[in-house]
Parts: structure tokens; sequence; C-alpha cells
């Protein structure tokens, strides 16, 4: 009874599916700054290799044995949505790790390079002046340290 | 305190939305970013030379004293961390 076989779910096809999916939608994640942030790039690489093999044991399933088989077409499309998904998971993790090596950038023990620019009134700051006393910092205490956050900007 | 390209007005709507009370310094021309060598050629959305994102600590007598260069932009230096490195400072 070949026919019984044919209607079973393509289980592989669509684990591989969930898993493409999963491995796009982890990129979602990182907007809540999870603690374990620093593997999530792994593991939706992960997922898109895993899921690939699925993709491929469902294609397989359905094109390898000869003769005519139904839901031919509703595999290839899925696999289709897969691959893309596959396809953006792994384009996100290259792009998102194709970084500038910045070797000169100041290191542990080396001074900061001074500078001077435009606040968000226009009003233009430098670093010695950062070290300044403020409104938050008691009086006659300055400032021990100052954070320099370099963002990507475009917000 | 924060620098990115972002334009002053573009940075004070983002303080003004996000909260935020530090200050924030833009670098349009990405002088001081070539300066800390984190210019990141075309990284901007519309192919815009911006910053790597990258911390520092530095102290009252300009050393810096803590970094971090994030391999993924995805993945950022964390507040607590941060706090951190700077009460080891004491």
């Amino acid at each position: 009874m070949p026919d019984t076989i044919e209607k079973q779910l393509n289980w592989a096809m669509w684990l591989g599916f969930l898993l493409a999916l999963g491995a796009v939608l982890s990129n979602v994640t990182f907007f809540a700054n999870p603690p374990a942030q620093r593997v999530i790039p792994w593991l939706s690489l992960l997922l898109a290799v895993v899921a690939l093999l699925f993709v491929a044991m469902g294609l397989w399933r359905v094109f390898a044995p000869p003769g005519i088989h139904r839901g031919r077409i509703l595999i290839s499309t899925l696999s289709l949505f897969s691959l893309l998904l596959v396809a953006a998971a792994i384009f996100t993790f290259v792009r998102a790790r194709a970084l500038p090596r910045s070797a000169g950038a100041p290191q542990v023990g080396e001074k900061a390079p001074g500078f001077t620019l435009a606040d968000t009134t226009g009003r233009p700051v430098s670093l010695d002046q950062l070290f300044a006393p403020t409104a938050d910092s008691a009086p006659g205490l300055p400032p021990k340290a100052v954070l320099l956050i370099f963002y990507r900007g475009y917000w | 305190m924060a620098i990115s390209v972002d334009s002053p007005e573009v940075s004070r709507d983002l303080s003004k939305k996000a909260g935020y009370t530090f200050t924030i310094l833009s670098d349009p021309n990405t002088e001081v970013i070539r300066r800390y060598d984190l210019l990141h050629v075309g990284g901007g959305p519309d192919g815009h030379d911006i910053a790597r994102p990258a911390e520092f600590l530095v102290d009252s007598s300009r050393v810096v004293r803590w970094t971090n260069f994030t391999e993924d932009i995805r993945v950022r230096a964390r507040a607590e961390k941060m706090l951190a490195a700077a009460k080891s400072l004491q």
C-alpha cells in the first residue's frame, strides 16, 4: 500500500521549515538583550544548518523514490521558503560579524585620544569637559571615569 | 557618554524618546571615529561610513582602563558588565 506512505506527513520537511523560521526569528531575541546573547548568533547558525539537513531529507523522501508522488508542489514550495529563510539567517550572520578589526583603537593602559564634538544642543563638548563635576556628582568630586560608547547610529 | 554619526537633532530625539540623561555627541564627519580606528566603511543602512560598536572606560588621567569590541553587531556590551568595570576602578 504505497498510498498510505505518501499521505503521511513529510515531517522532515516541516521540521526543516520550522527550524529555518526559528533561525531567522532568533534575531528578535536580541532586542530583549538576554544575558546569553553571545551564543544566539551561533544558535541561529546551527538552526539554519540543521534546517538545511531536514529540508534535504524531506526532498529526498518525495523525489528520490521512482514513480508519481503526491504533494510535490507543496513540498517544493515549502522547501523554497525554508531555503530562503536559511539564506536570510546565514546572510544576517555574515553581515553582523563583518566588522573592522580596529587594531589601532586605544587599548587598556593607553591614552584615550582627546576630542571635541557637538552635543544634542549643538554645544561643543570635549573629553576633558566630561571629567568636570556634574549635577550628578557630589560637590568637589568630579567623575572618576567616563564611559565612551561608540554606536552605529541611524536610530 | 555616547558617540555616533547621527546629527545632534537625531540624537536629541533618541535621547528624549529613550529617556537618556547621558551626553550624546555627534561625529557626522567620522573624525573622532577614525581617530579611535572604529570606522566601519559602508556599514550604515544606506552605505554610509559609521562607527563599529565599541566601549571604552577612561579614567580621570585619560587612560583607558577597560574596553569592549563586539564581534557581532547584534551582541552588545551589557550594562552590568560596564558597571562592574567602573566599580573595579575604585
